[in-house]
């Protein structure tokens, strides 16, 4: 668009409305005249008193035809004569009316015939007067007839005079009209030639408004197009990040496992050291990969919840054990409280729940130099609200503001003393909400921050048995009593090593398949305790394996199987359990989760050969 | 009916002031003549309109009967379609529908602000409009039908 249109624009729709307002005040005025002009009342008196002019001579006529007539017999002729006579008088009223002034235009000589006529009616009121007093004689109508004989020329002159004028009116008038005429078509001329430039105008408008109009759908469209290029891009980035994730993950297992099996042996203080640093990195790295792994799920909108009943004691009991370390060595206090009105059981994704607190309570250590880390667990308007309060640093109103977002991690310098990847705060609020929830933070810095998480409370009523069961599984022994016989199926070598190092360290037996057809045939083959089951494998995948081997013949088919897998999809542990599968262990797969499972395995078998 | 009356009593032709012929009815001979005297004109409902005219300066009253009424009384039907062809004593002549008769109060003017009027005052017999009072007859067309001295009506 070019800059001056706008205003020349305006300018012109001023000027071509003022010109259409103009044509028709005009054309409404040379319509107000001419209706003045055809007004014909003006006209008619004009016409009228010229006929009565005309009729006023034929009646002078008529009255010395009258008075002729009487000359011979006065008596006979009286009475026609006194009519006449009355007759022409009122003729005559019209003069002295004054309207005549308007028909004959010189009252100088108007005055004079008037004059003169008024002086023959006095001179013959006396004997035709309505106080006539004069005999109606052969002698009076003799004067009579010779004063009224003298009036014929002025009578004469006045008609012609009016008549005269009536023309030179009628002339003028047809004049007037005519410009009138003249004018109205100019006018109307005018009127049309503004509004054809008026409609011209506005179809240009129009064509440009159009053209406009176009040029924003275009744009729209083009808009639409980046979006929708933008979104599968940002989807591609996602799921790229989620493949990634996975492909890393799985090497990480052999790498945890090798180490966390090396830290069992018996090592020197300083080789320990190493091991441990060693072992630091790598879980920093899987927590990492693990924040990486839940924010593209999150954005590709694939994180799915599984809630069941959570008892959330033994939550804090957990947080409490696991973080209670860390607190320790930086000398902070950890406190954990549950107020008593919660109930046992929650309906809650436990793992994400617990995940939250973990990250909030590792930030408020991490950020926490002296003092305490209060988290506490209370009831509040039918929410439950968790919440982590520190004695730390805090935060300023403008880190808050950008608290949440993401790789926001307080300032530059806080970020580099205190590293992380900037995701778990993010991760928690977005989890949060997706429960139908929310995190918030409330902060003075240098006296410390206390973050809210908020959730729906939905009580589960449990049969009371149950409770303990969890407790005692939680408290599970950490050593196995008894020796398992175990299959594991993976067709990763790496994997397989760490495995048989972790299992031989417990001191159990395993036997291996590097797929799904090997490990139903091996489970045809020989009865085990156990078989731990990867569900990715080439031949015959886990879940097929799992089918296979329910279906096989007699007690052998009822052997518990663990799913081994890195996605934790709602879905997949639900093909899981379909396929019947009895647990599911997610990947990679620590040697505190493995002890556990096998203990129970262990326990349980001793019960059952019992 | 009028018209016997009127025929008993109009035998002195001399106070005839207005003639009025309707048209001739199934087994007349002729048209029907009516001739008023100024009583009867002066017996019949008397209707004032105070209004100002071309032939005056400012408005005066012209009172008299209804046209309506004299042309009943002569024996027109109230709603015969024609015309009323009035004649003046010096022969002016001007048709007048009859239908103005009934749309209008038009008025057989015998009186001027009260007062007889002359034949040198335009008498004795003016027919008058409402002018002022209805401003859509002030046109050349009504003013022509207000004939003055009128002598004559004769229905056609």
């Amino acid at each position: 668009m070019r800059g001056w249109a706008p205003r020349g624009r305006l300018l012109l729709t001023v000027v071509v409305g003022l010109l259409l307002a103009a044509a028709l005040a005009a054309v409404a005025w040379v319509q107000v005249r001419q209706h003045k002009l055809l007004d014909a009342t003006v006209g008619y008196q004009d016409d009228y008193l010229q006929i009565s002019l005309n009729q006023l001579q034929s009646e002078y006529l008529r009255l010395r035809l009258a008075l002729d007539a009487a000359a011979a017999a006065p008596e006979a002729q009286h009475e026609a004569v006194q009519m006449r006579y009355d007759i022409f008088v009122s003729r005559i009223d019209l003069l002295s009316s004054g309207r005549l002034g308007r028909v004959v235009p010189d009252r100088e000589d108007l005055a004079p015939i008037v004059a003169q006529l008024e002086a023959f009616v006095e001179q013959a009121d006396t004997l035709l007067g309505p106080r006539a007093a004069a005999a109606f004689d052969a002698a009076a109508i003799d004067r009579l007839r010779a004063s009224l004989a003298p009036l014929d020329a002025p009578i004469q002159e006045l008609v012609l005079s009016a008549s005269h004028y009536v023309s030179a009116q009628v002339a003028q008038r047809y004049e007037a009209v005519a410009t009138q005429g003249r004018i109205g078509v100019t006018l109307t001329a005018l009127l049309a030639a503004s509004s054809v430039g008026f409609a011209l105008f506005a179809f240009q408008m129009l064509r440009l408004e159009e053209r406009r109009a176009r040029d924003l759908e275009t744009l729209a469209a083009d808009l639409r197009k980046a979006q929708r290029a933008a979104e599968s891009a940002s989807q591609a980035k996602s799921a790229f990040l989620a493949n990634m994730s996975h492909e890393i993950r799985t090497p990480f297992q052999g790498l945890l496992g090798m180490l966390q099996v090396l830290d069992s042996e018996r090592l020197e203080p300083a080789q320990r050291r190493q091991l441990d640093t060693a072992r630091r990195s790598a879980q920093h790295l899987l927590a990492v990969l693990n924040d990486v792994l839940d924010m593209s799920r999150l954005e590709a909108g694939t994180l799915a919840l599984t809630p069941a009943p959570v008892d959330l004691r033994q939550v804090f009991a957990e947080v409490r054990a696991l973080m209670g370390g860390s607190a320790g060595e930086k000398g902070l206090v950890l406190e954990t409280d549950v107020d008593a009105a919660i109930p046992a059981q929650l309906w809650l994704d436990g793992t994400r729940v617990r995940q939250i607190l973990f990250n909030l309570v590792s930030n408020a250590i991490k950020f926490t130099e002296r003092g305490a880390v209060t988290v506490e667990a209370r009831q509040r308007a039918g929410a439950l609200v968790l919440s982590v309060a520190d004695t730390g640093i805090g935060i300023d109103d403008r880190t808050r503001a950008r608290l949440f977002q993401r790789f926001s991690q307080g300032d530059d310098s806080t970020a580099r003393r205190h590293g992380g990847t900037g995701l778990g705060l993010e991760i928690s609020r977005s989890l949060a909400r997706l429960m139908g929830g929310d995190v918030t933070v409330d902060s003075e810095p240098g006296r410390g921050s206390r973050f809210e998480v908020r959730l729906p409370l939905t009580p589960v009523q449990v049969p009371a048995a149950t409770a303990p069961a969890a407790a005692t599984e939680a408290q599970a022994p950490p050593a196995a009593t008894r020796a398992l016989s175990l299959l594991a199926a993976d067709d990763n070598e790496v994997n397989r090593e760490v495995l048989a190092a972790m299992i031989e360290m417990l001191g159990h037996r395993v036997t291996f398949a590097a797929n799904g057809v090997e490990a139903v045939q091996a489970a045809g083959a020989q009865r085990f305790d156990l078989v731990l089951m990867d569900l990715h494998m080439p031949e015959m995948d886990g879940i097929d394996a799992a089918r296979a081997i329910r279906a096989l013949a007699g007690d052998i088919a009822r052997v518990p199987i663990v799913a081994l897998t890195a996605d934790a999809f709602a879905d997949t542990r639900a093909r899981c359990e379909a396929a019947g599968m009895d647990e599911f262990l997610s990947k990679p797969v620590g040697l505190p989760e493995l002890t556990a499972l096998l203990s129970r395995f262990a326990a349980a078998r001793v019960v059952r050969t019992a | 009916m009028w018209l016997p009356a009127a025929t008993a009593q109009g035998k002195p032709a001399a106070t005839v002031v207005l003639a009025v012929s309707a048209r001739a009815q199934a087994g007349d001979k002729a048209p029907r003549r009516t001739d008023f005297e100024p009583g009867q004109l002066e017996r019949l409902p008397q209707h004032t309109i105070r209004t100002t005219t071309p032939w005056y300066s400012g408005a005066h009253e012209f009172s008299g009967p209804l046209l309506r009424d004299v042309l009943d009384a002569a024996g027109v039907p109230a709603r015969a379609e024609g015309t009323a062809r009035c004649t003046a004593l010096n022969d002016y002549r001007v048709d007048l529908p009859l239908d103005d008769a009934r749309r209008f109060d038009v008025v057989v003017a015998r009186l001027l602000d009260g007062k007889p009027m002359s034949v040198r005052e335009k008498g004795p017999l003016f027919i008058m409009y409402p002018f002022d009072e209805r401003p859509e007859l002030r046109t050349s067309v009504y003013f022509s039908r207000c004939i003055w001295q009128l002598k004559a009506i004769e229905v056609v």
